[in-house]
């Protein structure tokens, strides 16, 4: 037993230790002088929403990422949050250039599944590894959430069911490969798994779920009509709550990604935006 | 899994139920919600409360908005609303209330099985055990261990030590419990707590806990009481089980001290009544019967040597009883000569003519500061022992030599000797040693000797081998 061992009070690093503050800096100042440099007329809206993704998503997953080795005492390769942004920009990049090219964004699940076989992110809850019994519960809350989102906006806000294959393949693709990765792995990965071995996990999950509503408040591509901020704002923090739980229940971050995907499954099929 | 079903079941069935009627219509049927909700709470507590009470505000919301879309937030929308948020506080509020009880439920329940656990005739070790497994199946946690300082040592249980530097050990000295929030390296935190066993404010031992998940305010400050329980228990049932094991060695030692008094009376009357009896005898036949003079005076020896030994019983008997009451005997001190003394001990004994008695003391020896009647009892004494314990015509060697500042004293002889086991009892009073045979004696020689010699502030000692003999040395101060 822990407490009956010598080995004293475990350190506990600062919160925000081991964060790649060099890159995050590089990726906020890129951001800010295209957006200066597009409201001044010099870049196309293109440019300047390829390098706000790229460096919202980028960011935010370098961070898991550098976070979740740090914290799951592993080794990243060398340049792998640097390659985690190439990825999103690629994928923002083919977005851009044609909407079939948005699923350049999946290779950046697939480089985090590489990296999760070589069990370098455990730290941050990928592990190969996840009990199907809260997977379960993730995917039958993520239905039950899309399903009540679905219903409920078509009835009550009448908005009807989006049509167009290819255009709803590239959202999921930009959910799946961009939104809902970095969000996860940010928030709840590094972010809530920090907070919950400090505090008590409701102080954590309300943290947690705090950032996340924010950083979804403040995403220039959520419309920004009041019944659709309050909507989402309602899902959101109905399903951030119960991505926090997933994750201190069963350890893994799966479960809450599957839930997340399939809400987000759901909300794609909505002519919203 | 039963119960879930069937709660979802209702909360569906409730929304068929009110499906059918218009939200403006202001249907009570949405009323019904509360009893699956309220069921959920009472069953599943605050959590299962909650998502029943989420759940029927989902199935309603996308009537009761698309009712306000169409026709504005009218008073029926607006009750239906209030009826959600009253699901929801309904919900939260007895589920709370339903987790409150069940945990003081448990909590009641978890200090009553710590009280069976601890059966008062156990050891400390067996009882940790079984206080460990009672809080183990009862408390949920991952392990738990028990600490309890014991004299100099910790009784463990749930381990096999506690390192001095870890926070079991801190909690011990400090008393203060700790708590932290992740000990481990795991994909889920591992809390780990430490509450100290306290007795009046003084920490015996620790309990410590560690549990991967949660380990709330609520439930820490649960745990601290349930320390303070277990070590007022623990201490309940160490002080019950040292009153039981002390009355236990009073019973016997007072079955010891009764069969003992009652052997000292029968041993003391016999002591008595030889001498008394020799007494009877003789006088009688001196007031009956003509002797010629030799054999008068042969009688009167005779009756003199029976007196004087009635007289030292009899002193022994009132030093024992000094002695009981806790009194010093009385001594009037002064300065006495070794050689004097010595050979007026042994000279009544020599005229026995029984044993072969050699006194080994030089005319120069310095004399000693003692009471000389004392003196002069210790030898006798001690000589009549050696006597009575060795064969008939064997010596008996009584001595004295100078040492610093005082004057050793030695009485041996080639008796039987005394047992090795017996050798720490042998200056108890009523003590007699195993295999004295007939010997008389009422076991108070020695420990009249032995109280006379500390009366002066010297010192006694024996040495003695079964088949060898037997040595009494004793010191007493020499005269300033």
């Amino acid at each position: 037993m822990w407490a009956l061992e010598p080995a004293g009070t475990p350190g506990r690093s600062r919160l925000l230790a081991n964060t790649p503050l060099a890159l995050i800096a590089t990726l906020g100042a890129g951001w800010l002088a295209a957006a200066g440099l597009a409201a001044a007329g010099w870049l196309t809206p293109s440019v300047m929403r390829v390098t706000a993704l790229t460096a919202a998503h980028g960011g935010l997953l370098a961070a898991a990422l550098a976070w979740g080795a740090a914290d799951g005492g592993a080794r990243l390769p060398r340049g792998c949050p640097l390659v985690m942004v190439a990825l999103i920009g690629a994928g923002a990049i083919g977005a851009v250039l044609d909407p079939r090219a948005t699923v350049m964004y999946l290779a950046a699940p697939a480089w985090l599944a590489v990296l999760m076989f070589r069990r370098r992110l455990d730290g941050l809850g990928l592990a190969p590894r996840v009990a199907l019994r809260p997977l379960l519960v993730g995917v039958a809350i993520g239905a039950l959430l899309g399903g009540h989102l679905l219903l409920s906006a078509s009835q009550t806000l009448g908005y009807a069911l989006r049509g167009g294959g290819t255009a709803i393949l590239a959202l999921w693709a930009y959910d799946v490969g961009a939104n809902l990765i970095s969000a996860e792995c940010f928030f709840r990965g590094a972010l809530f798994n920090r907070l919950q071995r400090r505090w008590s996990f409701a102080a954590a999950a309300t943290v947690a779920t705090g950032a996340a509503l924010l950083r979804y408040v403040v995403d220039p591509l959520l419309p920004k009509q009041v019944e659709v901020m309050a909507g989402a704002l309602f899902y959101l923090t109905i399903l951030g709550a119960i991505d926090c739980w997933l994750l201190w229940w069963s350890g893994s971050l799966l479960p809450g990604l599957a839930a997340s995907w399939l809400f987000f499954l759901a909300y794609r099929l909505l002519a919203i935006g | 899994m039963r119960e879930i079903a069937a709660l979802a079941v209702s909360i569906v069935a409730v929304t068929v139920l009110g499906s059918r009627a218009e939200v403006e219509a202001t249907s009570l049927l949405r009323h019904l919600y509360f009893v699956p909700v309220i069921a959920a709470a009472l069953r599943f507590g605050v959590v299962g409360g909650g998502v029943a009470a989420v759940t029927a505000v989902l199935l309603q919301t996308p009537r009761v908005f698309a009712a306000i879309e169409r026709g504005g937030l009218t008073s029926a929308a607006a009750e239906h609303l209030v009826t959600c948020l009253a699901l929801v506080l309904a919900g939260t509020l007895v589920g709370r209330l339903a987790s409150y009880a069940q945990a003081q439920r448990r909590r009641t329940e978890t200090l009553l099985a710590v009280q069976r656990a601890l059966a008062p005739d156990t050891s400390l070790e067996l009882a940790l055990g079984r206080l460990r497994a009672c809080l183990a199946a009862r408390l949920a946690v991952d392990d738990v261990a028990l600490v309890v300082r014991q004299d100099e040592r910790l009784v463990v249980a749930g381990g096999t030590a506690v390192a001095a530097e870890s926070l079991a050990a801190e909690v011990l000295a400090t008393g203060i419990p700790r708590f932290l929030p992740d000990v481990g390296r795991g994909a889920r935190p591992r809390r780990a707590f430490v509450a100290p066993l306290l007795v009046g404010g003084d920490s015996i031992g620790v309990l410590a806990v560690e549990r991967e998940g949660e380990l709330s305010a609520p439930e820490r400050a649960a745990l601290s009481a349930l320390a303070a329980h277990c070590g007022l228990a623990l201490e309940n049932a160490r002080l019950a089980s040292r009153q039981r094991r002390f009355a236990e060695e009073l019973a016997e030692r007072i079955a010891s001290a009764t069969a003992t008094k009652s052997a000292f009376v029968a041993i003391a009357s016999h002591e008595l009544r030889t001498p008394l009896t020799a007494l009877l005898g003789f006088s009688e036949l001196l007031a009956q019967r003509r002797f010629e003079p030799a054999e008068v005076r042969r009688m009167a020896e005779t009756m003199q040597h029976e007196t004087e030994r009635l007289v030292r019983i009899v002193d022994d008997f009132l030093d024992l009883s000094r002695l009981e009451r806790g009194l010093e005997p009385r001594l009037s001190r002064g300065a006495v000569k070794v050689a004097p003394a010595l050979t007026a001990a042994v000279e009544m004994f020599r005229r026995a003519g029984s044993h072969r008695l050699v006194v080994e003391c030089e005319e120069t020896l310095p004399a000693i500061d003692a009471d000389a009647d004392a003196l002069d009892r210790i030898l006798k004494n001690l000589v009549a022992n050696a006597m009575k314990y060795s064969p008939l015509g064997s010596a008996v060697h009584v001595g004295a030599r100078a040492t610093d500042h005082a004057v050793e004293f030695s009485v041996r002889d080639a008796g039987r000797g005394i047992p090795a086991e017996a050798l720490p009892r042998v200056f108890e009073p009523y003590y007699r040693a195993p295999g004295v045979g007939s010997a008389r004696g009422a076991g108070l020689g020695l420990a009249v000797v032995k109280s006379l010699i500390d009366a002066h502030g010297g010192s006694v000692h024996l040495e003695s081998a079964p088949g060898e003999g037997t040595r009494v040395t004793f010191v007493l101060p020499a005269a300033s």
